[in-house]
């Protein structure tokens, strides 16, 4: 009887401490990521290989960021890689507008399709990426470039051949 | 203590019992989906916690100037939320009291482990929880390395304890609402169970009270059925022994009877011939004499023997009933003493008439077993005192022996019962008192012995009078 | 002095009252059994029967019944103490006394004695009450003139009666008067004798005429 009398105390006493006990430290996921000195965009070298160039710009900052300065041209930055170019052709305006979707990166560019080489293409799409990787997504996220001038299957999701 | 806090009767401790059980089992219940239930808010919350952190700092990032300076982690500890605390080695942005909540232990954690952590800590103002980042940097090829920046961010947890606190209260509830019908269940099932217990103990008086007969009906296949059956078996088997020794008594009892009747045709004969050989007694030589006056006292002893026994017979059988008749009592017992001759031997007081209706001959029997037991036993004077009252006829014999000692009292009436083993060879059989009390029961009236203040035994007899009838005068 | 027929079936008990009754100066005559008694009745027919009831083939009450049917002589029954069904049946088949066993000899031959003695009246003349005649001399007894047949008993028990009419006799009395019984007589034996008398002389012997019951006490002789 008293083994009873021990087991309603001892449930009584569990259901009136029932509140949130204090824990252990416990793992809960991934870390945030996404700080960086700078920004990384993609040119092409003398050779005529895709080639990525550090811009020191004191952080990572957004797609539209990196495909602004991608715009601009490698310009007088880093005076060494003089040799890189660009084969993406002078715009007016360098804005891009960027939607990030599950897996896929829709960029919005100024260009025709027939304004752009491959490489040119391929310089958009591993900007993008590269960002998108730093600030956490997933290197297999593929692109899609919408132009002002499609061209039959211009709208492919696309891979960067340096990443993933 | 412990006996007071434990009830005695069946009924209650049953009772206890089953709403014990039934209020922990439903507190249990309750108390099991609460928990769950408040594991599972504690558990979401913390989640979304973390996750609306992460999404939080790794929104900012981006944006955040690496490395970064005062601005750049006050910024992302007011991204954050209050009670944030965001450290870049030697820089540093708090805000709020839950920034001092973090512990060494969470920061050790966020350093070694490069991971989002979480702990719950119970703080004064209640329970926090605890969130520690650091901010990584990730490379092309997917490492990552902390870039230095921790964040720390406490959530207060109180409305989820409210609501742990509610869901408590409403499994409390839950139980105690459970205690009405558990009391109201235990009652029927008390009922249910105590009912054969009490017909048993019912049972069980009928059958120390004698009734072998009784028996309950066991109902079901319990354990209280078979401990029905149990007590069933056991008032059988007392019953059948009780049978078997109730024949064997009546067998004894018969044997007595018959041997008593087998005995009276030869005495019979005896007593036919004793006369005779009284007569010729006188005419033999002296040896021959005295055998025959032996044999002649013999015989008349042995016939009052068989007489006694066989009137103990019929007491035993219960086949005596009483010939009831007016009688005049004094007048009976003065016959009684004179028949006897007697009457100079003892001193008589009666009143001048007192009738009773009762059976002459038993009280003759009476009266000449008192007195002659008396007058062999006691000394003389013999005091015989008649009395009536409207409702009984008394009769006391005193004599002014030694009296009755208070070993004997007790056994005056057993049936051969001798008080004094030197005066075995009495010309009673032995059994003259035990009829004499039989006879006086009989008539519903009772016979006791005592002692009288002088000392010497006294025999009391009381009769009622019964319906003594008006005599018609003609 | 008295020619009496024993009928008994135990024969060394038959064979010590033989001794003992012959000493007191009968002459006894012997039977074995019920049948042999009623033949030695027919034969011979004694002055007096003592008769024990339990008999091997004619029990005493028939024996007893046989010989009422045809005589009034007494008869006595050997029956055991406290046996009352035995000693009512016997009373109703017709005995006038009864003696206990173990008999002393001497009490029934002073049974023996006195239910003879019931015979001769020693008062003389005729009594007349109503249509019932009795005449003391003779002793005979007529209703309505015609013979009414009484056993010694019954004569005597009405003569007792009815020397003194209204004059109320109890029981005790009666036993000592009519069977010279001690104090312990049997009362059932006047009860017995009553009603056997009454079912001779009365016309209704539920309501009697001559021999009236005074409740509580004892009998009287009427018309009063």
């Amino acid at each position: 009887m008293r083994r009873l009398w021990a087991a309603a105390a001892v449930a009584l006493l569990a259901l009136t401490g029932c509140g949130i006990q204090p824990s252990e430290v416990t793992d809960a996921g991934e870390p945030p990521t996404g700080v960086a000195p700078g920004v990384t965009l993609y040119f092409v070298d003398r050779r005529g290989e895709l080639r990525p160039q550090p811009r020191e710009t004191g952080r990572l900052g957004t797609i539209p960021d990196a495909l602004t300065l991608l715009l601009l041209g490698p310009g007088g930055f880093a005076p060494g890689d003089s040799a890189l170019r660009t084969e993406i052709p002078p715009v007016e305006h360098t804005r891009v507008e960027v939607t990030v979707d599950d897996g896929t990166i829709e960029l919005r560019v100024p260009l025709a399709e027939h304004e752009l080489s491959p490489l040119g293409i391929d310089q958009l799409v591993c900007t993008a990426l590269d960002v998108h990787v730093r600030s956490g997504g997933s290197p297999a996220t593929t692109v899609r470039i919408l132009f002002t001038v499609p061209a039959p299957g211009s709208d492919r999701p696309r891979t960067c051949p340096l990443i993933g | 203590m412990r006996r007071r806090l434990w009830p005695r009767g069946l009924r209650a401790r049953l009772l206890v019992t089953f709403v014990l059980v039934t209020v922990l089992g439903a507190a249990a219940a309750a108390w099991s989906s609460a928990g769950s239930a408040s594991t599972a808010l504690v558990d979401s919350t913390q989640r979304r916690l973390t996750e609306a952190t992460a999404a939080q700092i790794g929104a900012l990032a981006p944006q955040l100037s690496y490395p970064p300076d005062q601005a750049g982690l006050d910024r992302l500890r007011a991204a954050v939320g209050p009670d944030t605390l965001v450290t870049y080695r030697h820089l540093r942005s708090a805000d709020g009291a839950g920034a001092a909540l973090v512990t060494e232990e969470l920061r050790e954690a966020v350093r070694v482990r490069g991971r989002l952590v979480a702990q719950r800590v119970g703080g004064d103002g209640g329970s926090w929880l605890l969130i520690g980042t650091p901010v990584m940097i990730t490379d092309l090829d997917g490492t990552r390395t902390p870039s230095g920046i921790e964040v720390y961010a406490a959530h207060d947890l109180g409305d989820v304890e409210r609501r742990i606190d509610g869901l408590t209260r409403s499994a409390i509830g839950t139980a105690a609402l459970a205690l009405p019908p558990a009391a109201l269940l235990a009652l029927l099932a008390a009922r249910s169970v105590l009912r054969p217990v009490r017909e048993l103990r019912d049972t069980a008086r009928r059958l120390a009270d004698g009734d072998l007969g009784a028996r309950s009906l066991p109902q079901g296949a319990d354990e209280l059925a078979e401990l029905t059956a149990t007590v069933n078996e056991m008032a059988e088997s007392v019953q059948a022994s009780m049978a078997a020794m109730r024949r064997m008594q009546a067998d004894a009892r018969r044997f007595a009877a018959d041997v008593s009747h087998e005995l009276r045709t030869p005495l019979s004969t005896l007593t036919a011939v004793m006369e005779v050989l009284e007569d010729a007694a006188d005419g033999m030589d002296p040896d021959a004499r005295e055998s025959a006056r032996m044999a002649i006292t013999e015989t008349h002893r042995l016939v009052r023997l068989v007489e006694d026994l066989m009137e103990v017979s019929r007491f035993d059988a219960g086949t005596v009933r009483p010939r009831l008749e007016e009688v005049d009592v004094a007048g009976a017992v003065r016959d009684c003493l004179r028949a006897r001759d007697w009457l100079d031997r003892v001193e008589l007081t009666a009143p001048a008439e007192s009738r009773s209706r009762l059976d002459r001959r038993r009280l003759d029997v009476i009266v000449a077993n008192l007195v002659g037991n008396a007058l062999r036993h006691g000394e003389p004077p013999v005091r015989v005192d008649v009395s009536a009252s409207p409702g009984e006829v008394r009769i006391e014999v005193t004599d002014a022996g030694r009296g009755l000692p208070e070993d004997v009292l007790p056994h005056v009436f057993d049936r051969f019962y001798k008080a004094d083993a030197a005066r075995t060879r009495t010309p009673g059989s032995g059994l003259g008192l035990a009829i004499a009390l039989e006879n006086a029961r009989l008539h519903g009236g009772d016979l006791t012995a005592g002692n009288a203040d002088g000392g010497g035994a006294r025999f009391v007899l009381r009769l009622p009078r019964g319906m003594a009838d008006q005599v018609e005068d003609g | 002095m008295a020619a009496i027929l024993l009928i008994e079936d135990d024969a060394l008990l038959r064979r010590g009252l033989e001794l003992a009754l012959g000493r007191h100066g009968h002459d006894v005559r012997t039977a074995a059994s019920g049948e042999d008694g009623l033949r030695a009745f027919r034969s011979s027919p004694p002055e007096l029967v003592v008769l024990d009831l339990m008999l091997p083939d004619v029990d005493g009450f028939e024996v007893c019944r046989r010989i009422r049917a045809v005589s009034e002589i007494p008869v006595i029954m050997l029956t055991a103490r406290g046996d009352d069904f035995d000693i009512v049946s016997g009373l109703a088949a017709g005995a006038d006394d009864y003696v206990v066993k173990p008999a002393q000899p001497t009490v029934l031959d002073a049974r023996i004695r006195a239910v003879r003695r019931r015979a001769p009246g020693a008062a003389e003349g005729v009594r007349v009450h109503r249509e019932l005649r009795v005449d003391t001399a003779s002793l005979t007894v007529s209703l309505r003139g015609e013979p009414v047949r009484l056993t010694p008993t019954e004569l005597r028990l009405l003569l007792t009666l009815s020397q003194a009419p209204a004059q109320v006799f109890s029981r005790q009395q009666l036993l000592e008067l009519v069977w010279e019984h001690d104090y312990l007589g049997d009362s059932r034996l006047v009860d017995n004798c009553v009603q056997r008398l009454r079912a001779k002389i009365e016309t209704d012997p539920a309501r009697p005429e001559y021999v009236q019951t005074v409740r509580g006490f004892g009998y009287r002789f009427g018309p009063v």
